[in-house]
């Protein structure tokens, strides 16, 4: 089966005063229809930064990227109004994702309206519709943004996302701005309308807990390259990169008879701006060897579908059984 | 419990902001609750909860006008904190109380260095000279966790977890007996915000501090709290210790919060959320604030006020079901 | 009181411009500056009902006449009704600022637009530009051009306009570039919509209240500164009426004859602080962040 989505060394490198800023380095990935890729990572990280390049928000500096076996690294306009029908983002932020001056009819319409689907009796059925789907009720069609709480924003961005019926999403954070209670319910209505629409996700999040809950499969990311990739429960059970270790013994634990085994962490995320050909996660790593300063890790496959960039994923890995 | 002592003491808080030509705002309903010496106290709620009041509250720094304190009595060492005056209630703060807010990036003056920052508060509230306030504020740098050698720095030479680590330090400079935190890691990442959580919980032991943290965040508070009161529209509907609240859930609503959670059912494929929105505060229903939302909801809820029931030792439960006794 | 709580949502069915508009005529300075400034225009419009004699009818037999029954104003040195000669002045002035405020946002809502959207070189050559200009005060601006076009009527426009060009650029420019990276642009390019659709659609309506309070405000600035111009003599020329030039002329009489100097002088003030008092309210009404 051809993957919907298939991501190699994909590359986005902005040029800033100081020098080159490697949002995204050489990361590569597979996505099979109807799955959820989970993106993890702390800010800074160029998860956010490689969901926009995969959808052409921003230009690819390097790598390619194919839809459904098909290479649409460098796309025309016209392919490029054909691919955004079926490849749309939802955003963090529900204040700033959404026009202010528009109500929520003339944002679920626009899609519409751009891509001369329908007009008349027509759109405004399929507006309602997708108002049923994404549960907001018909009589706030002409509120504003400003009106509505957070959660009730979020669904006219998710519906604005949906209306043209794509087949992939990626979800930029979609619940982190949303009180608890409310972002379970927008959790729940991504998966209804997932299973529904057979849609396939990428889910960018810093928030782990909702990353494994998810996903078919999690993504680690630092400092633009990824550290590990391995299903969602693999990767929660059986973490083998020292940052990934680290990263979800810091989750608070819910279990309060646990004895929290908390991995320290020292210091803080180094800067990605000309990075040194080095494991970027050296200079915070317990385990790091002076190899870990002068060599860098490629992702390999650790064990079947497990992949880890560490030059010491094995040792550390046979230390930890022993234990 | 050797040490009993109340710190805090707050009785039948009512807090509402009343703006011109609007309906008032009801923001925090007769909230009673203590905190004792040494204890750390989570007060938990979603948006709107009114916890950020509370705080506000206790520092008297609610903005007036809109917002007003309606009644209740808030003791501190047996000091009604509402009938002192303005000149006292400054030497109370930042050196008896102080306070961490949210947004470590704003929280701090960019045209002073840090160490002159945190040199400031003590220098205000202990008669020490300059020399001894520097000494201070070394030592204090050293505790959080950034060497003394950075005290030149400007706010913007730090990141935000170093920042949130110099506002802990000003806020834990003059050893206040009470320390109130408003989502103290809410703006982090999750590796920072192990590193500030476990350092604050350090320096709680170290120094005796009582602390108020207050955050939407139940696996924080499984870390951090020895009590927890969990705020709905601005009433506490279930506090306890926590063993009682995490064991022993008695409140829909706060059942409501566990269910939402991705890490609380494991083996679930499905959250189980709470439906519905919070009450618009300037339309709060009568009788129980959560029925609306609430699957046990019956005509009894909505028919009267309900008040704190106490289902075991120091467990109450503002809920009809809980009145009946059977809650669990 | 389930009802209660769905109020919230159904009540407000007017659209963004009404709601402005609402909190705007609540507004009590507002509004009285609107009502001067109203009052004002109508009594200038109606200057050849009032005063059907004109604005330049000399009667030297009743020059320096003080404020009476037949001439409420007083005359001038001429005996010219200063009722007359203000009312008729008013329609200059009002129209000046009015005309050269339109020249002035037109050009310079344009080119900040412009500059702002396509960023980068663009950017660079228009904004510094508009830079060497604003590098000198926009008075010094207004006299150097009108001195080289000469007076009248259509120059002052000319030169005022002109010379708060700049201003009226990064009016437009700055709230463009902030809006044009909020995420609902990102979102609307994600749908594949066109540069005139974010334009015209998405960022345009959101930074049209700081260009309409410029503009409101603007107009004030803009009679200030034909007053200052046709005061130096440039300009508008004897005897047109204008509001400044009046001023200019009277000066002279300052010791002796106080109200010919008070009429025009009162008369701009008054308007300039309505049309300011009313701007004000227009940017509190328009500033959708009062809402929360």
């Amino acid at each position: 089966m051809t993957p919907l989505l298939e991501v190699e060394r994909l590359e986005k490198f902005f040029d800033v005063s100081a020098g080159t800023l490697h949002a995204v380095d050489g990361v590569s990935f597979k996505i099979n229809q109807g799955e959820t890729l989970g993106v993890v990572g702390e800010s800074g990280c160029g998860k956010s930064t490689l969901g926009r390049v995969v959808l052409h928000l921003l230009e690819s500096t390097g790598g390619t990227i194919k839809f459904k076996g098909e290479d649409i690294t460098h796309v025309n306009r016209t392919k490029l109004s054909e691919l955004r029908r079926k490849m749309q983002i939802i955003f963090q932020d529900p204040f700033a994702s959404l026009n202010p001056r528009m109500t929520i009819f003339q944002t679920l319409a626009e899609p519409l309206v751009i891509a001369d689907i329908c007009k008349g009796a027509e759109l405004e059925e399929k507006v309602y519709k997708m108002m049923d789907t994404v549960g907001l009720a018909r009589r706030l069609v002409n509120t504003y943004p400003h009106e509505l709480d957070g959660g009730r924003r979020q669904r006219i961005g998710i519906g604005r996302a949906l209306i043209l019926e794509p087949e992939f999403i990626v979800c930029d954070e979609p619940v982190s701005a949303l009180d608890v209670s409310i972002q379970a319910q927008v959790i729940n209505l991504l998966l209804d309308i997932q299973r529904d629409m057979k849609l396939t996700y990428i889910f960018v999040t810093h928030d782990l807990s909702v990353a494994k809950f998810i996903s078919t499969n999690i993504m680690v990311m630092y400092l633009g390259q990824v550290v590990e990739f391995a299903s969602a429960k693999e990767l929660f059970d059986h973490p083998v990169h020292p940052y990934s270790k680290a990263l979800l013994s810091a989750i608070p634990n819910l279990d309060i008879d646990q004895e929290s085994r908390r991995i320290p962490i020292q210091g803080e995320v180094t800067s990605p701006i000309n990075p040194k050909r080095r494991c970027r996660f050296a200079t915070r790593c317990r385990y790091a060897k002076e190899t870990c300063m002068d060599s860098e890790p490629v992702l390999k496959e650790y064990s079947p579908g497990h992949f880890v960039s560490c030059l010491y994923a094995e040792e550390l890995d046979q230390d930890k059984k022993r234990v | 419990m050797s040490d009993t002592e109340k710190i805090l003491s707050i009785k039948d808080l009512t807090v509402h902001y009343l703006p011109p030509e609007e309906p008032a705002c009801k923001a925090v309903n007769g909230v009673s609750f203590d905190i004792r010496k040494g204890e750390t106290l989570g007060l938990v709620g979603e948006t709107g909860a009114g916890k950020t009041t509370i705080a506000l509250s206790i520092l008297r720094l609610v903005q007036s006008p809109p917002g007003k304190i309606l009644s209740g009595s808030i003791e501190f060492n047996g000091e009604n904190l509402l009938e002192a005056s303005e000149a006292h209630m400054r030497k109370i703060r930042g050196s008896e109380i102080s306070m961490i807010f949210q947004d470590p990036m704003t929280a701090l003056n960019p045209i002073d260095s840090v160490g002159d920052q945190i040199a400031e508060v003590v220098h205000l509230h202990s008669k020490c000279s300059r020399a001894e306030a520097r000494i201070k504020v070394e030592e204090m740098l050293e505790l959080v966790g950034i060497d003394k050698s950075r005290y030149k720095d400007y706010p913007h030479q730090f990141s935000g977890g170093m920042k949130q680590r110099v506002i802990i330090a000003m806020a834990l400079a003059c050893s206040p007996e009470l320390l109130i935190a408003d989502e103290p890691t809410t703006a982090l990442d999750v590796t920072i915000q192990a590193q500030v959580l476990d350092m604050m919980n350090d320096l709680k032991k170290k120094l005796g501090s009582s602390v108020l943290l207050i955050t939407h965040d139940l696996g924080i508070v499984a870390e951090m709290c020895d009590k927890v009161v969990v705020m709905y529209a601005g009433q506490v509907v279930e506090m306890g210790d926590k063993r009682s609240i995490f064991k022993h859930t008695s409140h829909p609503y706060t059942k409501g919060l566990f269910g939402s959670l991705p890490g609380a059912f494991p083996d679930s494929d499905r959250l189980k959320p709470i439906k519905g929105l919070m009450p618009d505060p300037a339309a709060l229903p009568a009788g129980c604030k959560f029925a609306d939302r609430c699957e046990f909801c019956t005509e009894q809820c909505r028919a009267r006020e309900i008040g704190l029931t106490e289902v075991s030792e120091g467990h109450y439960v503002r809920c009809v079901l809980a009145e009946g006794g059977n809650h669990h | 009181m389930k009802q209660k709580e769905t109020v919230v949502y159904t009540t407000k069915k007017r659209s963004m411009m009404q709601e402005s508009m609402h909190r705007l005529v609540k507004n009590k300075t507002a509004m009285a500056g609107l009502i001067v400034l109203l009052i004002v225009i109508t009594l200038c419009a109606l200057a050849g009902f009032i005063c059907p004699e004109g604005y330049d009818k000399q009667d030297i037999m009743n020059k320096f006449i003080s404020p009476c029954a037949e001439y409420p104003l007083g005359t001038d040195n001429l005996g010219r009704s200063m009722l007359a000669r203000v009312l008729y002045g008013g329609r200059y002035s009002l129209f000046i600022g009015l005309a050269a405020t339109i020249v002035a946002a037109g050009i310079g809502i344009i080119m900040g637009s412009v500059a702002a959207f396509y960023g980068g070189l663009v950017d660079n050559l228009i904004m510094r530009f508009l830079d060497a200009f604003n590098a000198i005060p926009d008075l010094l601006l207004a006299i150097a051009i009108s001195s080289v076009m000469g007076g009248g009527v259509l120059n002052a426009i000319l030169a005022i306009g002109i010379s708060s060009v700049p201003a009226y650029a990064r009016t437009a420019r700055g709230p463009i570039l902030a809006v044009k990276e909020q995420e609902f642009v990102e979102a609307a390019r994600a749908l594949d919509a066109r540069d005139r659709r974010i334009i015209f659609r998405h960022i345009l309506p959101n930074v049209l209240s700081p260009i309409i309070v410029h503009v409101s405000t603007g107009i004030s600035g803009g009679i200030i500164t034909a007053a200052a111009l046709s005061f130096l003599g440039l300009g508008v020329q004897a005897p047109t009426p204008e509001w400044g030039a009046l001023l200019s002329a009277s000066r002279q009489y300052i010791r002796e004859y106080p109200y010919l100097v008070t009429v025009p002088g009162v008369c701009i003030a008054m308007v300039v602080l309505a049309m300011n008092l009313f701007g004000d309210g227009l940017r509190d009404a328009l500033d959708p962040k009062l809402k929360y």
